[in-house]
Protein backbone atom coordinates (compact mmCIF):
# COMPACT_ATOMS: atom_id res chain seq x y z
CA UNK A 1 0.00 0.00 0.00
CA UNK A 2 0.86 3.27 -0.46
CA UNK A 3 2.66 5.40 2.46
CA UNK A 4 0.55 8.52 1.99
CA UNK A 5 -2.66 6.04 2.71
CA UNK A 6 -1.49 4.85 5.34
CA UNK A 7 -0.73 8.25 6.66
CA UNK A 8 -4.07 9.72 5.72
CA UNK A 9 -5.67 6.69 7.38
CA UNK A 10 -3.81 7.59 10.26
CA UNK A 11 -4.64 11.23 10.53
CA UNK A 12 -8.36 10.19 9.97
CA UNK A 13 -7.87 7.68 13.38
CA UNK A 14 -6.39 10.95 15.23
CA UNK A 15 -8.93 13.11 13.56
CA UNK A 16 -11.85 10.65 15.22
CA UNK A 17 -10.17 10.11 18.51
CA UNK A 18 -9.85 13.27 19.25
CA UNK A 19 -13.31 14.56 18.33
CA UNK A 20 -14.50 11.78 20.27
CA UNK A 21 -12.83 13.04 23.53
CA UNK A 22 -13.91 16.42 22.58
CA UNK A 23 -17.72 16.02 22.94
CA UNK A 24 -18.57 15.81 26.27
CA UNK A 25 -20.11 13.05 27.80
CA UNK A 26 -22.73 12.89 30.52
CA UNK A 27 -21.86 12.53 33.77
CA UNK A 28 -23.41 10.02 36.54
CA UNK A 29 -22.26 10.40 40.13
CA UNK A 30 -22.15 7.07 42.76
CA UNK A 31 -20.87 7.09 46.06
CA UNK A 32 -19.44 4.13 47.85
CA UNK A 33 -20.55 4.17 52.29
CA UNK A 34 -20.01 1.29 54.46
CA UNK A 35 -19.24 -0.90 51.31
CA UNK A 36 -22.17 -0.52 49.43
CA UNK A 37 -23.08 1.75 46.54
CA UNK A 38 -25.49 4.64 46.31
CA UNK A 39 -27.21 4.46 43.83
CA UNK A 40 -27.39 0.91 43.89
CA UNK A 41 -28.85 0.96 40.43
CA UNK A 42 -28.08 3.24 38.07
CA UNK A 43 -29.72 3.99 34.09
CA UNK A 44 -28.18 5.40 31.34
CA UNK A 45 -29.05 6.67 27.43
CA UNK A 46 -28.14 3.43 25.16
CA UNK A 47 -25.02 4.03 22.41
CA UNK A 48 -23.76 7.24 24.72
CA UNK A 49 -20.53 7.05 26.20
CA UNK A 50 -20.75 8.31 29.77
CA UNK A 51 -18.62 9.56 32.61
CA UNK A 52 -19.15 7.56 36.05
CA UNK A 53 -18.21 9.83 38.89
CA UNK A 54 -17.33 7.25 41.94
CA UNK A 55 -16.70 8.83 45.37
CA UNK A 56 -15.24 6.54 48.07
CA UNK A 57 -16.72 7.85 51.14
CA UNK A 58 -15.22 4.74 53.77
CA UNK A 59 -11.52 4.80 54.54
CA UNK A 60 -10.99 1.37 53.50
CA UNK A 61 -9.77 1.05 49.61
CA UNK A 62 -12.56 -0.38 46.63
CA UNK A 63 -12.11 -1.75 43.46
CA UNK A 64 -14.73 -0.92 41.15
CA UNK A 65 -15.29 -4.38 38.93
CA UNK A 66 -17.22 -5.30 35.94
CA UNK A 67 -17.05 -7.95 33.93
CA UNK A 68 -19.93 -6.69 32.33
CA UNK A 69 -18.36 -3.48 30.72
CA UNK A 70 -14.95 -4.53 30.93
CA UNK A 71 -13.85 -2.43 33.62
CA UNK A 72 -11.37 -2.17 36.48
CA UNK A 73 -9.86 0.14 38.79
CA UNK A 74 -8.78 0.74 42.25
CA UNK A 75 -10.56 3.75 44.44
CA UNK A 76 -8.44 4.67 47.55
CA UNK A 77 -10.36 5.65 50.77
CA UNK A 78 -11.69 9.00 50.91
CA UNK A 79 -11.22 9.41 47.20
CA UNK A 80 -12.79 10.18 43.90
CA UNK A 81 -12.44 8.03 40.63
CA UNK A 82 -13.70 8.65 36.95
CA UNK A 83 -14.38 5.82 34.49
CA UNK A 84 -15.87 6.13 31.37
CA UNK A 85 -18.36 3.77 30.06
CA UNK A 86 -20.51 3.07 27.19
CA UNK A 87 -21.59 3.54 24.35
CA UNK A 88 -23.61 0.45 25.04
CA UNK A 89 -26.58 -1.31 24.02
CA UNK A 90 -29.64 -1.67 26.14
CA UNK A 91 -29.95 -3.66 28.73
CA UNK A 92 -28.44 -4.51 31.93
CA UNK A 93 -24.78 -4.61 33.27
CA UNK A 94 -23.53 -5.78 36.62
CA UNK A 95 -20.54 -3.91 38.41
CA UNK A 96 -19.02 -4.65 42.30
CA UNK A 97 -16.58 -3.72 44.52
CA UNK A 98 -14.02 -6.36 44.70
CA UNK A 99 -12.56 -5.86 47.71
CA UNK A 100 -16.09 -6.59 49.30
CA UNK A 101 -18.31 -8.05 46.95
CA UNK A 102 -20.46 -9.76 49.49
CA UNK A 103 -21.93 -6.27 49.59
CA UNK A 104 -20.72 -3.70 46.99
CA UNK A 105 -23.09 -4.39 44.68
CA UNK A 106 -24.59 -2.82 41.63
CA UNK A 107 -26.47 -2.53 38.19
CA UNK A 108 -26.03 -0.04 35.17
CA UNK A 109 -29.54 -0.26 33.14
CA UNK A 110 -29.04 0.94 29.53
CA UNK A 111 -32.38 2.11 27.96
CA UNK B 1 -13.22 -12.95 53.99
CA UNK B 2 -10.45 -15.50 54.07
CA UNK B 3 -12.26 -16.60 50.17
CA UNK B 4 -12.28 -13.58 48.63
CA UNK B 5 -8.97 -12.65 49.73
CA UNK B 6 -7.71 -15.87 48.23
CA UNK B 7 -9.14 -15.33 45.31
CA UNK B 8 -8.42 -11.56 44.85
CA UNK B 9 -4.37 -12.54 45.45
CA UNK B 10 -4.62 -15.31 43.82
CA UNK B 11 -5.31 -13.49 40.44
CA UNK B 12 -2.79 -10.89 40.79
CA UNK B 13 -0.05 -13.49 41.86
CA UNK B 14 -0.71 -15.62 38.75
CA UNK B 15 -0.28 -13.53 36.36
CA UNK B 16 3.61 -12.97 37.34
CA UNK B 17 3.98 -16.77 38.19
CA UNK B 18 3.29 -17.62 34.59
CA UNK B 19 5.58 -15.21 33.10
CA UNK B 20 8.10 -16.08 35.57
CA UNK B 21 8.19 -19.67 34.83
CA UNK B 22 7.82 -19.43 30.95
CA UNK B 23 11.13 -17.52 31.06
CA UNK B 24 12.99 -19.49 33.36
CA UNK B 25 11.92 -22.67 31.43
CA UNK B 26 13.45 -20.52 28.22
CA UNK B 27 16.44 -19.30 30.27
CA UNK B 28 17.25 -23.08 31.14
CA UNK B 29 16.80 -24.11 28.04
CA UNK B 30 20.00 -21.14 26.91
CA UNK B 31 21.95 -22.40 29.97
CA UNK B 32 21.35 -19.29 31.48
CA UNK B 33 21.25 -19.15 35.18
CA UNK B 34 18.68 -18.36 37.28
CA UNK B 35 19.42 -15.84 39.46
CA UNK B 36 18.18 -13.08 37.57
CA UNK B 37 14.80 -13.92 38.61
CA UNK B 38 15.86 -12.33 42.26
CA UNK B 39 16.96 -8.81 40.92
CA UNK B 40 13.97 -8.60 39.16
CA UNK B 41 11.52 -9.29 41.76
CA UNK B 42 13.44 -7.03 44.15
CA UNK B 43 13.24 -4.33 41.34
CA UNK B 44 9.29 -4.68 41.27
CA UNK B 45 8.57 -5.46 44.63
CA UNK B 46 10.45 -1.66 45.08
CA UNK B 47 8.87 -0.46 42.55
CA UNK B 48 5.46 -1.87 43.65
CA UNK B 49 5.66 -0.23 47.17
CA UNK B 50 6.56 3.23 45.55
CA UNK B 51 3.62 3.10 43.16
CA UNK B 52 1.36 2.28 46.00
CA UNK B 53 2.68 4.87 47.79
CA UNK B 54 2.45 7.29 45.53
CA UNK B 55 -1.26 6.00 44.14
CA UNK B 56 -3.45 8.97 45.56
CA UNK B 57 -1.55 11.25 43.71
CA UNK B 58 -1.16 9.45 40.36
CA UNK B 59 -4.54 8.14 40.54
CA UNK B 60 -5.74 12.13 40.36
CA UNK B 61 -3.73 13.18 37.62
CA UNK B 62 -5.71 14.00 34.82
CA UNK B 63 -8.95 14.33 36.71
CA UNK B 64 -8.65 11.28 38.16
CA UNK B 65 -7.91 9.08 35.28
CA UNK B 66 -3.79 9.23 36.14
CA UNK B 67 -4.49 5.10 37.51
CA UNK B 68 -5.15 4.11 34.42
CA UNK B 69 -2.66 6.33 32.43
CA UNK B 70 0.17 4.53 34.72
CA UNK B 71 -0.99 1.16 34.46
CA UNK B 72 -1.38 1.23 30.31
CA UNK B 73 2.36 2.79 30.32
CA UNK B 74 3.42 -0.42 32.92
CA UNK B 75 1.52 -2.79 30.47
CA UNK B 76 2.55 -1.08 27.36
CA UNK B 77 6.32 -1.92 28.85
CA UNK B 78 5.74 -5.35 29.44
CA UNK B 79 4.80 -5.64 25.80
CA UNK B 80 7.98 -3.83 24.74
CA UNK B 81 10.41 -5.61 26.83
CA UNK B 82 8.66 -9.10 25.89
CA UNK B 83 9.04 -7.93 22.03
CA UNK B 84 13.02 -6.80 22.74
CA UNK B 85 13.34 -10.44 24.56
CA UNK B 86 11.57 -12.69 21.31
CA UNK B 87 13.84 -10.91 18.53
CA UNK B 88 17.16 -11.34 20.67
CA UNK B 89 16.08 -14.98 21.89
CA UNK B 90 15.49 -16.09 18.36
CA UNK B 91 17.74 -13.68 16.34
CA UNK B 92 20.89 -15.06 18.10
CA UNK B 93 21.10 -18.51 18.67
CA UNK B 94 23.97 -18.10 21.41
CA UNK B 95 25.12 -14.66 21.95
CA UNK B 96 23.74 -11.90 23.58
CA UNK B 97 22.82 -13.21 26.46
CA UNK B 98 23.21 -10.34 28.97
CA UNK B 99 20.36 -7.97 26.58
CA UNK B 100 18.56 -11.33 26.68
CA UNK B 101 18.66 -11.31 30.68
CA UNK B 102 17.86 -7.96 31.09
CA UNK B 103 14.72 -7.44 28.76
CA UNK B 104 13.52 -10.33 30.96
CA UNK B 105 14.40 -8.70 33.90
CA UNK B 106 12.19 -5.40 32.85
CA UNK B 107 9.52 -7.65 31.68
CA UNK B 108 8.92 -9.59 35.18
CA UNK B 109 10.02 -6.40 37.21
CA UNK B 110 7.39 -4.68 35.62
CA UNK B 111 4.61 -7.11 35.67
CA UNK B 112 5.26 -7.50 39.58
CA UNK B 113 4.93 -3.47 39.79
CA UNK B 114 1.40 -3.82 38.23
CA UNK B 115 0.43 -6.40 40.14
CA UNK B 116 2.21 -6.09 43.43
CA UNK B 117 0.56 -2.54 43.59
CA UNK B 118 -2.94 -3.81 43.48
CA UNK B 119 -2.17 -6.64 46.29
CA UNK B 120 -0.65 -3.83 48.67
CA UNK B 121 -3.66 -1.71 47.94
CA UNK B 122 -5.66 -4.67 48.95
CA UNK B 123 -4.33 -5.72 52.02
CA UNK B 124 -3.05 -2.19 53.09
CA UNK B 125 -7.17 -1.63 53.73
CA UNK B 126 -7.40 -3.82 56.51
CA UNK B 127 -4.12 -2.64 58.24
CA UNK B 128 -6.31 -1.05 61.31
CA UNK B 129 -8.53 -3.49 61.28
CA UNK B 130 -7.28 -6.88 63.69
CA UNK B 131 -10.42 -8.06 63.04
CA UNK B 132 -10.57 -9.22 60.00
CA UNK B 133 -6.53 -9.03 59.19
CA UNK B 134 -5.66 -12.07 60.39
CA UNK B 135 -7.67 -13.64 57.49
CA UNK B 136 -7.14 -11.70 54.77
CA UNK B 137 -3.33 -12.15 55.73
CA UNK B 138 -3.31 -15.56 55.27
CA UNK B 139 -5.95 -15.50 52.74
CA UNK B 140 -3.17 -13.21 50.58
CA UNK B 141 -0.65 -16.05 52.06
CA UNK B 142 -2.92 -19.27 50.89
CA UNK B 143 -3.39 -17.47 47.19
CA UNK B 144 0.07 -16.60 47.11
CA UNK B 145 0.69 -19.91 47.60
CA UNK B 146 -1.63 -21.34 45.15
CA UNK B 147 0.03 -19.09 42.50
CA UNK B 148 3.07 -19.78 42.93
CA UNK B 149 2.83 -23.52 42.99
CA UNK B 150 1.04 -23.55 39.75
CA UNK B 151 4.16 -21.44 38.63
CA UNK B 152 6.21 -24.00 39.58
CA UNK B 153 3.82 -27.02 38.17
CA UNK B 154 4.32 -24.73 34.75
CA UNK B 155 7.97 -24.51 34.78
CA UNK B 156 8.94 -28.61 35.43
CA UNK B 157 6.11 -29.50 33.00
CA UNK B 158 8.25 -27.29 30.48
CA UNK B 159 11.25 -28.48 31.37
CA UNK B 160 10.10 -32.33 30.94
CA UNK B 161 9.07 -31.35 27.16
CA UNK B 162 11.67 -32.42 24.75
CA UNK B 163 13.41 -29.17 24.07
CA UNK B 164 11.91 -27.93 20.52
CA UNK B 165 8.57 -28.42 21.71
CA UNK B 166 8.95 -26.88 24.91
CA UNK B 167 10.13 -23.68 22.91
CA UNK B 168 7.21 -23.87 20.91
CA UNK B 169 4.47 -23.96 23.76
CA UNK B 170 6.69 -21.36 25.34
CA UNK B 171 6.53 -19.23 22.57
CA UNK B 172 2.93 -19.50 22.54
CA UNK B 173 1.82 -18.93 25.91
CA UNK B 174 4.63 -15.83 25.98
CA UNK B 175 2.61 -14.67 22.79
CA UNK B 176 -1.00 -14.97 24.37
CA UNK B 177 0.69 -13.42 27.76
CA UNK B 178 1.61 -9.91 25.51
CA UNK B 179 -1.39 -10.07 23.63
CA UNK B 180 -3.38 -9.66 26.67
CA UNK B 181 -1.25 -6.96 28.11
CA UNK B 182 -1.57 -5.27 24.69
CA UNK B 183 -5.40 -5.51 24.96
CA UNK B 184 -5.28 -4.15 28.78
CA UNK B 185 -3.40 -0.92 27.51
CA UNK B 186 -6.35 -0.65 25.35
CA UNK B 187 -8.55 -0.91 28.11
CA UNK B 188 -6.79 0.79 30.25
CA UNK B 189 -6.88 4.19 27.54
CA UNK B 190 -10.41 3.62 26.59
CA UNK B 191 -11.61 3.36 30.61
CA UNK B 192 -9.46 6.57 30.29
CA UNK B 193 -11.45 8.07 27.20
CA UNK B 194 -8.00 8.68 25.88
CA UNK B 195 -9.07 6.23 23.16
CA UNK B 196 -12.14 5.84 21.26
CA UNK B 197 -14.28 3.37 22.73
CA UNK B 198 -17.08 1.01 20.46
CA UNK B 199 -19.82 -1.75 20.35
CA UNK B 200 -18.54 -5.27 21.38
CA UNK B 201 -18.01 -7.01 18.57
CA UNK B 202 -18.78 -10.04 20.14
CA UNK B 203 -19.94 -11.75 23.06
CA UNK B 204 -18.61 -15.16 24.17
CA UNK B 205 -19.87 -15.12 27.95
CA UNK B 206 -22.26 -17.76 27.13
CA UNK B 207 -19.45 -20.37 26.49
CA UNK B 208 -17.25 -18.62 28.94
CA UNK B 209 -17.79 -16.49 31.98
CA UNK B 210 -15.07 -14.28 32.58
CA UNK B 211 -15.94 -14.55 36.29
CA UNK B 212 -15.87 -18.46 36.26
CA UNK B 213 -12.71 -20.41 37.28
CA UNK B 214 -12.14 -21.32 33.32
CA UNK B 215 -12.52 -17.36 33.01
CA UNK B 216 -10.56 -15.69 35.52
CA UNK B 217 -7.29 -18.45 34.51
CA UNK B 218 -7.75 -17.49 30.76
CA UNK B 219 -8.06 -13.76 31.92
CA UNK B 220 -4.35 -14.31 33.99
CA UNK B 221 -2.97 -16.73 31.14
CA UNK B 222 -4.11 -15.27 28.06
CA UNK B 223 -6.22 -11.88 28.94
CA UNK B 224 -9.05 -13.67 28.01
CA UNK B 225 -12.40 -10.97 27.63
CA UNK B 226 -15.84 -12.31 26.34
CA UNK B 227 -17.11 -8.65 25.00
CA UNK B 228 -14.36 -7.29 23.64
CA UNK B 229 -14.71 -4.25 20.79
CA UNK B 230 -12.64 -3.91 17.28
CA UNK B 231 -9.42 -1.91 18.57
CA UNK B 232 -8.85 -4.38 21.63
CA UNK B 233 -9.03 -7.44 19.09
CA UNK B 234 -6.44 -5.05 16.83
CA UNK B 235 -4.14 -5.12 19.70
CA UNK B 236 -4.21 -8.53 20.74
CA UNK B 237 -3.50 -9.50 17.34
CA UNK B 238 -0.65 -6.77 17.20
CA UNK B 239 0.73 -8.43 20.47
CA UNK B 240 0.49 -11.80 19.02
CA UNK B 241 2.24 -10.77 15.35
CA UNK B 242 4.75 -8.90 17.62
CA UNK B 243 6.29 -11.76 19.33
CA UNK B 244 5.56 -15.15 17.06
CA UNK B 245 5.92 -13.27 13.62
CA UNK B 246 8.73 -10.55 14.05
CA UNK B 247 11.37 -12.26 15.34
CA UNK B 248 11.10 -14.70 12.93
CA UNK B 249 10.93 -12.21 9.96
CA UNK B 250 13.73 -10.33 10.93
CA UNK B 251 15.80 -13.51 12.04
CA UNK B 252 15.14 -14.38 8.17
CA UNK B 253 16.26 -11.18 6.90
CA UNK B 254 19.56 -11.26 8.98
CA UNK B 255 20.24 -14.47 7.10
CA UNK B 256 19.46 -13.46 3.72
CA UNK B 257 22.03 -10.40 4.83
CA UNK B 258 24.65 -12.64 6.17
CA UNK B 259 24.38 -14.76 3.11
CA UNK B 260 24.39 -12.24 0.44
CA UNK B 261 27.73 -10.04 1.91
Amino acid sequence: MNFKYIQMIFMFALWFSVLNSVLAAPEFKIEIKNHLFFPAELTIPADTKVKLRIFNRDDTNEEFESYDLNREKVIMGNSQTVIFVGPLKPGSYEFFGEFYPKTAQGKIHVE
Amino acid sequence: MLLSSVVIILREVLEGAILLSVLLALSSQRDISLRWSLPALLLGSIGATGYAANFETIAAWFDYVGQDIANATLHLLIVLSLTAFAILHQVYERSHNNAIIACMILAVAFTVVREGSEIILYLSGYMNNSEVFPSVMLGGIIGSGIGASIGTLLYYALSCFLINSARKIAYLLLSLFAAGMSLHVVTMLTQADWMASGHSLWDTSGWIDESSLTGQLLYAVTGYESTPNANQVIAYIAGILLLLLLPRLLKKGFEVYEAKS
